[in-house]
């Protein structure tokens, strides 16, 4: 139960010399890896070396991070060609773990780490942790899941690199994480968002907030808002963050924003990030959107070029309040993966909880959209929860609160939506990544 | 004046059933109870005989449950006598929000429960023509 305002926040940098380095030092670093890299996966990765035969580039025409552009994108389809270690740089002996995420449809995307990329990986995410305000005297409640997914190990290994104690909980058994975190007096606790509200709404039911010592929530894995970052924090007294990453680069620790919540910090010393139009594939300027690229800078296992991320968000080169200098993206809208186009129109569920939480308390955040195809017209329905603040004895008002839903919805989302009313706890509570959306239009 | 619960039920099989029978396990007698539905969701109204309890033990198995004052009214089972009811209330100027009727109760007589806004008006309008109103213990 610790809260801290901004007002008394004491900025910890756990690398100052590389986090807040200049942008000349740190393109020279930048370059002076990405050469390296280049040269080894042209040198090792079969694919690699024909991708560039085939553009016409050789190792020799990348002479620093402005020639980035000249290299050829990684997309998710080339590492599922590739499956499972078509990519290594390195001999196979030298991996010593795999990761790896499920997406929604095939095969698993899998990817391979060497003893020094597991260290760089444990070193991002304790950079995180220290944004987050920890030190090696937190206790860290793991309750992302354990296993081929990067958030448990992820965490796991940047409390190690702190020097802080973690807890193992893995995913699931709320009675038992709620047990767990009053009896080991965790200060810190780490999952997605979706399952950090349910937590928090379960540790309130039980009256237990006051006897918690948490003071800080790391959450990602999934695109969250503002409106419940602070839903979160203002039922449990806590700072909340949020963590970014993706297994094919590395996994949780990418990226994270600060306490000024002004954008998330990326490692850029060793994940060079790109924001191009999607369409165009140019540089997009400061502040505007488009599809986030990585290139590894330092991967020894499985480095990738230009790997095109799908999830879109702007850049920011200028200096933080919190005197960080490495680039901040904005806050996900979504990834081009949940966008649904409903009617013509760009829909994301971020946006409906958005809506949601803008009714000042009126609806609860649990939601789920469902969009279907009646008489070749997409429907989009949005079920929303009833709770006892809402819930009136009489149909009239209940109706006056489904279309008032139903207008602020339309005025988030630019296209009409039914509502539908549902008893509380209905919408599956996710333990992982939480199911926002079920299309099922089926447009073959 | 006496008490209602209204849960909030989906329009869907067995949504009435789910009430019901959390009411059964937690030894709840059900003295009235009416529905009122709109395609997809319902309001499900009920007179128990511990409403406090029922409210506690229903929301704890997720129901959302409001509790309302509304006024039970005895009746004489005879020809005539809900409609002079209702002409007291009409002289009285009240408005009738919903009103429903006891499960049969035994020996005693009839019982009408009806929701209104003004609910010391009524309750002093039908006191004034000596209509017997029902009170928590009657239940």
């Amino acid at each position: 139960m610790a809260a801290v305002k901004l007002e008394n926040w004491v900025e910890r940098i756990r690398d100052p010399k590389i986090e807040c380095m200049s942008s000349d030092e740190m393109a020279a670093l930048q370059s002076r890896r990405l050469v390296d890299v280049v040269n080894r996966v042209y040198n090792n990765v079969d694919f690699y070396h024909k991708k560039m035969k085939d553009l016409g580039v050789e190792p020799g025409d990348i002479k620093g991070i402005e020639d980035i552009g000249k290299l050829p994108f990684t997309t998710k389809e080339d590492l599922r060609d590739n499956y499972p270690f078509g990519l290594l740089a390195i001999p196979k002996k030298d991996v010593v773990r795999v990761q790896g995420t499920s997406g929604t449809t095939g095969k698993l995307t899998l990817a391979s780490y060497s003893q020094k990329d597991v260290d760089v990986w444990g070193e991002c995410v304790a950079r995180c942790l220290t944004m987050a305000g920890l030190t090696d005297e937190d206790i860290i409640h793991v309750c992302y899941g354990y296993g081929l997914f990067t958030g448990g190990m992820g965490l796991d290994y940047g409390a190690k690199a702190l020097g802080a104690t973690a807890i193992p909980m893995s995913a699931g058994n709320t009675k038992r994480q709620m047990m767990c975190m009053e009896d080991f007096g965790s200060t810190a606790f780490a999952c997605t968002p979706s399952y950090a509200l349910h937590l928090a709404e379960s540790l309130e039911e039980a009256g237990v907030v006051d006897r918690l010592k948490l003071k800080a929530g790391i959450h990602g894995a999934e695109p969250w808002t503002v409106e419940m970052r602070k839903k979160i924090e203002s039922i449990l007294n806590i700072n909340c963050f949020d963590i970014y990453g993706l297994c094919e680069i590395s996994g949780p620790g990418v990226a994270q924003d600060c306490i000024h919540h002004a954008g998330l910090h990326i490692n850029v010393d060793y994940f060079y990030p790109e924001v191009l139009n999607p369409s165009t594939y140019e540089a997009c300027a400061d502040g505007e959107t488009g599809e986030l690229v990585f290139t590894t800078l330092a991967k020894e296992a499985m480095p990738l070029l230009r790997y095109r991320t799908k999830d879109l968000t702007s850049i920011d080169h200028s200096t933080c309040a919190c005197g960080r200098t490495t680039p901040r993206i904005s806050k996900f809208t979504g990834r081009t993966d949940d966008m649904k186009v409903i009617r013509g129109v760009n829909v994301f569920p971020t946006q409906v909880e958005t809506a949601l939480l803008g009714m000042g308390g009126a609806v609860a955040p649990h939601y789920l959209m469902i969009v279907d195809r009646e008489d070749n017209l997409d429907v989009l329905t949005v079920m929303v929860e009833v709770d006892e603040s809402m819930f009136s004895d009489e149909i009239r008002k209940l109706d006056a609160l489904k279309n008032k839903i139903g207008a602020v919805l339309k005025q988030a989302l630019g296209v009409s939506a039914r509502v539908k009313l549902v008893e509380p706890k209905t919408i599956q509570r996710s333990e992982g990544k939480a199911v926002r959306v079920i299309d099922n239009r089926n447009l073959q | 004046m006496i008490k209602q619960l209204s849960v909030f039920v989906e329009n869907r099989p067995g949504s009435l059933m789910r009430v019901t029978s959390a009411l059964t396990e937690a030894h709840i007698n059900i003295r009235a109870v009416a529905s009122f539905d709109t395609p997809e969701f319902g309001i499900l109204r009920l007179v128990v005989d511990k409403p406090a309890e029922a409210k506690e033990y229903l929301t704890g198995k997720g129901f959302v449950v409001r509790i309302h004052e509304v006024i039970g009214v005895e009746l004489k089972d005879e020809k005539g006598n809900l409609n002079r009811m209702l002409s007291i209330l009409a002289d009285g100027e009240i408005n009738v929000n919903y009103i429903y009727s006891f499960v049969i109760r035994e020996e005693k007589a009839p019982v009408m429960v009806f929701n209104t806004d003004d609910y010391d008006k009524a309750a002093r309008v039908l006191k004034e023509a000596g209509v017997k109103m029902v009170e928590e213990a009657d239940l």
